[in-house]
């Protein structure tokens, strides 16, 4: 080790740096004893963190002071609410309650300080010796001993400390309770400032915006069959709306105003479905039970060889059997219909999004939003405008089972090397033929395991949307948890995922073939 | 080089003061550069934008091999992007058997693609998912050419760059060098006036590499297309070229025949390049000999002609060391049965040094 980096360490640590430049010598040597732990640190915890500059030790020593001052607090709580209990006997079960609680935290408080502080300390010059690394990489990373820093270290123990501390030794106050402090207030009561302060600092949010009610709409149809818009004024001296409430009713009456105005869309969306759906059924419902099952095996052989086809007709032999058949075939025709109209609708979009950086700055986070909703959301604005039934639950199983197909579509066409890509061009090919000859075809293992997953999501959707009279295997499952038919549900679990499991490998092993 | 204007009607590609700027704001920076004779280094850092091409002539007449060389980066993909107007100059024009490219429309520049001009690409750039057989009649099948014709033409192609047998193979399954030769049947399928071959054997092994330069030459002996070949190796460039057109930050720092490369190098950076190259087949008679005259006045008498060993101006220097190994006589340059010059040992020496 050449004296320049003794000169380092020393310039890095600032006050003390002999003693910083000796242990991260024995740091960088591996000799730095198992048990050393730093006594500065030990004693000044995050305080001593804030002054080296560590904000990260400085986090964690400041988490482990607050958990433990947080545990003490609520010990003098309970302790306190114990002394109100002694000497009442029928109360002893409360006394011996809040007694168990006052010591855990006590016992919880001193463990955290002591062994926290300990660990503390003993990561303190090992991680200040990471700070020392960056340092030397990193130019603005903090380095020596800052009294200035002391002010961060004031304010950030200043915003934390005293309502964390005096939140823990408190009781919560009741939403109800507040409520009612709010009435009182606006009726120009005195409410002491304590009680207020607790209200609005702990708790719930405190509510900031109250709106006027909004009038009741109601549509009636007048007597030339138009329809009228009634609107009722709310009652005088209701309370009024907090935002949350305000909008769920601004979305109603939206959801209201279309579904009676532009009714005729919907109608016509459920009937084209209807008809899809019908069409798809007669092949899986309609045929003889025979017939579809020996077509399946046939094309799961075809598409994915002997094993999968084996397996394939093991898991239709069991639906079969715990007559599941015509249940299964419902769901078969659903998941159908969904991937169908994801890939007409999801290719297109994939293929936009794919070329134009518009398309994709467009649908990205739109795509983002929708695969982050939990899917049965799904289920409200398609009953909202499409009522309960298929249709609705065709559409809801669409909107969730979509943006894989987009974007993995959008991922092959991005990875067309553009090489290839010039290469057409130089030989004249025009924007379809690049299209259709050279991008979609290299980007079809991306767009085969779109659809892959499209039939995957739409098949765990369909399931959900039996929530809203999808049918199918779903139903059963939900019939079972409302009248706690736990074997029946079970089976039916089983059924379903017997049904993913084949359609999955099928898909799969037919990609892995053709590639 | 002095090209009069009977020669350059005959010229098949020919490009005018052509510049790329890549950059939003081009011809500004272009006309920047113009004015304060910016270097490549220069606008890069005060537009942020890279000099690709700046102000080429370069005219290549029919059935020519013309050779584009320099180190990578120096432009040369560029530039032979404009003649196919994959890329669009920022100023300058392209010429093709006298049609201006830049005037073309859409579907007229795709009809002059798909008929006029075959490219070979280093990385080959064949589709993967397709067979050589349907690889090599791509330009057909994007003019709508019948399956049969297709297969027929692409069999012959299959014949021509020796890859019999594997015409049902995909490209996967070739080795580099048979993809290129794919690659060099694709472009020539359409049977087009231009080959433009962008480093087509730079990802080569060396050996399969020097087959195939054979193998193209031989072609391209029988072929008689114009072709623009780049490449950033001296000897390919001097192996396969009529003339070369030598590039630097994307300007033309020399344009000659191999010979005149190589003992008149324009500056200091060509004389670079040309250094470590073997003369041998470079430099011929005319270009180390001495008048006979001067040669008798300096030296000595000449002796009797059938004591010496006799060579035409037009051998090179290998056949000059091989006719004078083991002669103390200087070697008699005879054209028309006359002595028209000397070559002494010291001068053939010389000559093999690139000095002349
Ligand atoms: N599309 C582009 N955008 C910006 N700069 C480019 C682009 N294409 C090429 N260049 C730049 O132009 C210069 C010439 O590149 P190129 O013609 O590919 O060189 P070469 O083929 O001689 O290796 C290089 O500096 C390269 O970075
Ligand atoms: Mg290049």
């Amino acid at each position: 080790m050449s004296q320049d980096d003794l000169k380092l360490f020393k310039e890095f640590a600032g006050q003390n740096g002999d003693y910083y430049a000796d242990k991260f010598l024995q740091i960088q040597k591996s000799i730095l004893p198992r048990t050393h732990i730093n006594y500065a640190a030990l004693l000044g915890s995050f305080v001593w963190a804030g002054l080296r500059g560590n904000w990260l030790l400085f986090t964690i020593g400041f988490v482990i002071d607050l958990v433990a001052m947080v545990n003490l607090a609520l010990f003098f709580k309970y302790a306190e609410k114990a002394s109100e209990y002694i000497g009442q006997d029928d109360k002893i079960y409360l006394l011996d309650r809040y007694d168990g609680w006052s010591s855990n935290h006590l016992l919880m408080a001193v463990l955290t300080f002591v062994l926290g502080r300990i660990l503390f300390a003993w990561f303190a010059d090992r991680f200040y010796a990471n700070q020392y690394a960056r340092w030397r990489t990193d130019e603005k990373t903090p380095s020596s001993f800052v009294l200035s820093r002391l002010v961060i270290v004031a304010v950030v123990s200043a915003l934390i400390l005293p309502l964390t501390i005096y939140r823990s030794t408190q009781f919560v106050p009741e939403q109800r309770a507040c409520i009612k402090q709010d009435r009182l207030i606006e009726s120009g009561e005195q409410v002491p400032f304590k009680d207020r302060f607790n209200c609005a600092v702990m708790g719930e949010f405190p509510t900031l915006i109250w709106i006027d009610r909004p009038d009741t709409i109601n549509y009636r149809k007048d007597d030339s069959g138009q329809y009228v818009e009634i609107r009722t004024p709310a009652r005088e001296g209701a309370p009024p709306f907090n935002l949350n409430k305000y909008m769920s009713q601004t979305i109603d009456d939206g959801i209201q105003y279309a579904t009676i105005f532009y009714g005729s869309i919907f109608d016509q969306i459920t009937a084209f479905l209807n008809s899809m759906l019908n069409a798809i059924e007669a092949v899986f419902v309609g045929t003889p039970w025979p017939v579809t099952m020996l077509v399946l095996v046939f094309i799961a052989y075809k598409m994915a060889g002997r094993r999968t086809a084996i397996f394939a007709a093991a898991s239709l032999f069991y639906l079969a059997i715990f007559d599941f058949w015509q249940t299964a075939m419902d769901t078969m025709s659903l998941v159908v219909a969904s991937t169908i109209i994801c890939t007409i609708v999801g290719l297109p979009l994939g293929i936009w999004v794919g070329k134009s950086d518009r398309g994709n700055s467009i649908t990205t986070p739109i795509l983002d939003v929708m695969q982050t909703i939990p899917s049965f959301v799904y289920l409200l604005p398609a009953i909202a405008f499409f009522s309960i039934g298929k249709p609705p639950a065709i559409l809801a199983t669409v909107i969730f089972a979509m943006p894989p197909m987009v974007r993995l579509t959008a991922l092959g066409i991005k990875h067309v090397p553009e090489n290839t890509k010039e290469a057409a061009l130089a030989f004249g090919a025009n924007p379809r033929q690049l299209l259709t000859k050279v991008e979609l075809p290299l980007a079809l293992p991306s767009i085969m395991a779109g659809m892959n997953q499209v039939v995957m999501m739409s098949l765990a959707m369909v399931v959900i949307a039996a929530f809203i009279g999808a049918g199918g295997m779903g139903f059963i499952v939900v019939e079972a948890l409302n009248n706690a038919e736990t074997g029946r549900g079970l089976l039916a679990g089983f059924g379903i995922a017997l049904l993913a499991m084949m359609i999955d490998s099928v898909v799969q092993k037919a990609n892995k073939i053709r590639d | 080089m002095s090209i009069d204007e009977s020669d350059r009607r005959s010229d098949v590609v020919v490009c005018n003061n052509v510049w790329k700027i890549f950059g939003a704001r081009a011809s500004e920076a272009m006309e920047a550069v113009k004015k304060d004779n910016l270097s490549k280094a220069e606008v890069l850092e005060r537009f942020e934008y890279v000099v690709g091409v700046r102000d080429v002539s370069i005219n290549v007449g029919e059935g020519e091999v013309f050779c584009i060389m320099g180190l990578s980066g120096s432009g040369k993909s560029t530039l032979v992007r404009h003649i196919n107007r994959l890329i669009e100059p920022t100023h300058g024009e392209i010429l093709i058997n006298g049609t201006n490219v830049g005037g073309l429309g859409a579907e007229d520049l795709r009809e002059m693609r798909a008929n006029q001009i075959g490219m070979v690409f280093q990385n080959m750039a064949l589709l993967p998912h397709r067979t050589v057989r349907d690889n090599i009649a791509f330009s057909l099948e994007l003019r709508n050419v019948d399956a049969f014709t297709r297969s027929e033409i692409a069999d012959k192609m299959i014949g021509l760059v020796s890859l019999q047998g594997y015409g049902d193979r995909l490209p996967a399954d070739l080795s580099g060098g048979m993809q290129q030769r794919v690659g060099l049947a694709r472009a020539m399928a359409a049977d087009p006036d231009i080959l433009l071959m962008d480093e087509p054997f730079s990802a080569l092994d060396p050996l399969i590499r020097r087959g195939l330069q054979d193998e193209f030459l031989d072609l391209s002996k029988t072929m008689k297309k114009t072709t623009l070949f780049i490449t950033h190796d001296l000897d390919e460039a001097i192996r396969m070229g009529s003339r070369i057109a030598i590039m630097k930050d994307g300007e033309i720092v020399q344009i000659g025949t191999p010979e005149k490369i190589v003992t008149e190098p324009a500056d200091d950076y060509v004389a670079d390049f040309v250094a470590g190259i073997s003369k041998l087949k470079l430099i011929f008679a005319h270009t180390v000999m001495q008048p006979v005259e001067q040669y008798e006045k300096e030296v000595k008498k000449l002796p009797a002609l059938d004591k010496c060993p006799q060579a035409t101006p037009d051998d090179d220097l290998d056949t000059l060391v091989g006719v004078s190994v083991g002669q103390d006589n200087p070697i008699v340059i005879m054209s028309d049965s006359k002595p028209v010059g000397i070559v002494t040992k010291d001068a053939l020496l010389r000559g093999i040094q690139g000095e002349v």
